[in-house]
């Protein structure tokens, strides 16, 4: 009786030890469906372990150790299979071997065994489609008591002397076959309902955090602006519960929602190395508060310590990041760091997809636009006019005029969509340009200093004359007299710069009206789609004095190597 | 005989409604003007009967420039212009005629009937004008457009219509009729308009007569005729 007494109070320090190892990490593998080889491999440490640690709290009977040794085999066995079960039954049986007494053969080979005949269970489980049953208490008791009862068998079998091998198993069959039973379903019971927990709690978190990313699409519908960065921040920060939540473009801060919002203030730009880095790598940083910290360059109050940045992007070009922030008071945890790597590749596609929506309509925009720009009225009809009136004087002259304005008229047929080298928009300005020299005749000289090596740079078409014609209708035509156009092409600063230069300086020229043709921002649009975002079109004016277009390209890698 | 104008900012384009105008052989035609202010000074010196007016012109544009003229002296206006459909409806009804560039021959001959009927009848046409916002002024080889809420004072005198700033003086070609009716400015004495957003004191004086004090210290005398009239408009 106090041999039953002894092995339940020995069992009980084990299932505490059972306990805390479902709470730590080396339980995880147990948490997922199919098991990895090397899961195997932590589970055949983890399980002969509890064998040895069976047999070490034994107690010795008649030189012999009435134990739990079983249980680790046994449970081994049922969960990852009769390899598992034989291994971690080896284990077991060969350190009691070594512990000697006239059992240690017997233990030794009937350890083994009841692995096996774990193995055999888990195994048939498995085949007859009840993995989800090898977590059922009841099946683990069954077949450690049937385990148990081959055990005492064996050693009445192969213990010599036998009489005293039956006189011992009289004595420890009872306590042990019921304590290792015992055992074997609390522990299988353990384990089954932390299983339980995981998944609920993984299955509460997949919903939620789905239910989050679908709000957080239908907010970014619009784009990424002040107004969708501050509702999406918002609620990032009440879901995930972090100490602050921030989203930045690439320049500074579009919101900024939790602890420290008093001073990362929207608008304010950005300041962080690990937000630049992030940016400027295209890369996850972290800052885990421990190793690396987060420090807040604004203001020394700021609570904050640990930062997750990842970058938002549009296929390699960063546009800008989602930050996830914790106080020094808390640990940044492992869910939320995820959570937010998951968010910001959900959004980047959704980036992807909205950007590739705006370039459909951009080129029905620019196609329309441009259907109105090849009978643009204005020029065609004080073009005609032009010509009625030299034809009485110069017939040559008339006549250069019509081809200069069939040529244009030709090149004006092409397709928005197509790319063009600078020289053919050369080619197309200049008939445009010449006609417009003779209607505005001493009003109007151009002057083109383009650099011959980028001739054959890539440009959309339609790039040009647009900008030359914002620069004629909306500047020259102005000026009472004296007024210059210059076009220059010049490598600059390892890139291309196109500038377009009138001297009229009306500033307000780019509040054009939807007749004016394939706007400023229209060429802006295109050449970033062409060349990413930092080329592009930018507009310097000195009132009264110069209006100056400049695009900005990267040097092509066709061009590099003549260069 | 019809005495024209021809107001376009293009010279192929002057040239050509100059020879189709010529060649109709109704028109005594004045030098023509390529910008507004030239055309101003012309109008208000030889008074033509008729102009052809581009409504595209720099600065200045042709609807701006009918507002810049005495309204006694407003000449029939025909518009003449490459494309300007919408513009032109507005002002169809109000103004004489409109030609569109390139100018038919057969198209100028309605026009000169409708013009000759339109000179018997002796009327001078008159158009609703929008107050002006800038007033043009000529500076040495250069024109300049000043705010009227900038304007402190404007006076006439034998050289001409001067339009005072705090920075200085400007000269206009618009008559002080013209800038009388078609600004806030305030007459306060036969030669003189006054801002009155500009005023800083009334200095009363002998003989029912005063002095403006303007906020840069430029003093604007104030008749004796007009100071009562300043007074009501201030309230006083």
């Amino acid at each position: 009786m106090n041999l039953i007494l002894d092995l339940l109070q020995q069992m009980s320090v084990f299932l505490v030890i059972a306990y805390i190892f479902t709470k730590s990490p080396a339980f995880r593998p147990l948490t997922s469906e199919t098991m990895h080889p090397r899961h195997k491999v932590l589970l055949y440490g983890i399980f002969s372990t509890f064998s040895i640690m069976g047999t070490y709290f034994g107690l010795p009977v008649q030189d012999a150790i009435a134990n739990t040794r079983a249980i680790g085999p046994v449970l081994a066995g049922i969960i990852g299979g009769p390899v598992l079960g034989i291994a971690t039954g080896l284990t077991g049986g060969i350190h009691r071997y070594f512990l000697g007494g006239f059992t240690a053969t017997a233990c030794g080979i009937s350890t083994t065994t009841e692995g096996l005949i774990g193995g055999l269970v888990g195994l048939a489980l498995l085949r007859a489609g009840k993995a989800e049953q090898r977590f059922n208490p009841w099946i683990a008791l069954v077949t450690i008591l049937c385990a148990e009862a081959v055990q005492m068998l064996i050693i009445v079998l192969v213990a010599k002397p036998t009489p005293d091998a039956i006189v011992l198993v009289q004595t420890i069959a009872a306590p042990m076959v019921l304590a290792n039973a015992a055992g074997a379903a609390l522990f299988m019971s353990i384990i089954r309902d932390q299983r339980r927990m995981y998944d609920h709690f993984g299955a509460l978190f997949s919903a939620k955090a789905f239910e989050l990313a679908e709000k957080v699409l239908e907010i970014l519908g619009p784009g990424l602006d002040r107004t969708t960065a501050a509702q999406m921040a918002h609620l990032i920060h009440s879901w995930t519960g972090v100490g602050a939540v921030a989203i930045t473009d690439r320049e500074q801060i579009l919101a900024f929602v939790g602890l420290g919002e008093d001073h990362h203030l929207p608008g304010t730009p950005i300041v962080s190395p690990l937000t630049q880095r992030a940016i400027e790598f295209n890369q996850t940083v972290f800052a885990n508060g421990v190793h690396e910290h987060f420090h807040c360059s604004l203001s020394s109050k700021c609570p904050l310590s640990s930062a997750l940045v990842v970058p938002l992007h549009i296929d390699n070009d960063v546009i800008g990041t989602i930050k996830l922030y914790e106080p020094r008071s808390k640990l940044f945890l492992n869910i939320n760091r995820s959570l937010g790597e998951g968010l910001a590749a959900l959004l980047s596609e959704q980036l992807v997809h909205s950007r590739y929506q705006e370039q459909k309509s951009l080129l029905t925009q620019s196609e329309l636009k441009l259907a109105q720009a090849q009978v643009n009225p204005h020029f065609l009809f004080n073009a005609l006019n032009t010509i009625v009136a030299v034809v009485r004087n110069d017939a040559d002259q008339a006549r250069d005029l019509l081809l200069h304005l069939s040529r244009f008229f030709r090149k004006n047929l092409k397709r928005a969509s197509d790319i063009t080298t600078l020289e053919e928009e050369l080619d197309h300005v200049r008939s445009y340009l010449y006609i417009e020299e003779v209607r505005f005749g001493d009003r109007l000289k151009v002057e083109m200093a383009i650099d011959p090596a980028l001739l054959l740079i890539k440009l959309p078409t339609f790039t040009l004359q647009p900008l030359i014609e914002n620069a004629i209708k909306h500047g020259i035509s102005q000026l009472l007299e004296h007024g210059l156009v210059t076009i220059s092409a010049q490598q600059h600063d390892g890139g291309i710069e196109i500038s377009i230069e009138d001297n009229a300086g009306a500033c307000d020229q780019n509040n054009e009206d939807e007749s004016d043709g394939l706007g400023m921002k229209i060429v802006d649009k295109r050449i970033k789609n062409l060349y990413g975002i930092a080329a592009g079109v930018r507009l310097d004016c000195d009132p009264g004095h110069t209006t100056c277009v400049t695009i900005r390209l990267p040097l092509q890698p066709s061009m590099e190597d003549s260069i | 005989m019809i005495r024209a104008l021809i107001i376009d900012d293009e010279q192929h384009a002057r040239e050509e409604l100059q020879v189709l105008l010529e060649a109709s052989g109704e028109f005594e035609l004045l030098p023509p003007c390529a910008n507004a202010f030239d055309a101003i000074k012309v109008i208000n010196q030889q008074q033509p009967q008729v102009l052809f007016l581009d409504i595209e012109m720099p600065v200045v544009n042709g609807f701006q420039l009918l507002s810049m003229i005495d309204e006694e002296r407003m000449p029939q206006v025909v518009f003449v212009t490459a494309y300007d459909e919408f513009a032109l409806k507005a002002f169809e009804e109000k103004t004489l005629d409109y030609l569109l560039k390139p100018v038919e021959t057969e198209r100028l001959q309605q026009t000169i009937i409708k013009l000759q009927a339109s000179l018997q009848q002796g009327t001078t046409p008159y158009y609703e004008m929008p107050l002006l916002q800038r007033i043009p002024c000529r500076c040495v080889r250069r024109i300049k457009l000043i705010d009227v809420d900038e304007v402190e004072s404007i006076f006439s005198d034998t050289s001409g219509v001067h339009v005072h700033t705090a920075e200085g003086d400007n000269f206009t070609d618009l008559t002080l009729k013209v800038l009388e009716r078609r600004t806030s400015l305030f007459r306060c004495h036969k030669q003189y308009l006054v801002n009155l957003d500009q005023l800083d004191e009334i200095l009363l004086q002998e003989g029912g007569t005063a002095k403006i004090r303007c906020h840069s210290g430029q003093s604007v005398p104030v008749s004796r005729r007009h100071l009562r009239q300043l007074k009501e408009q201030l309230g006083l």
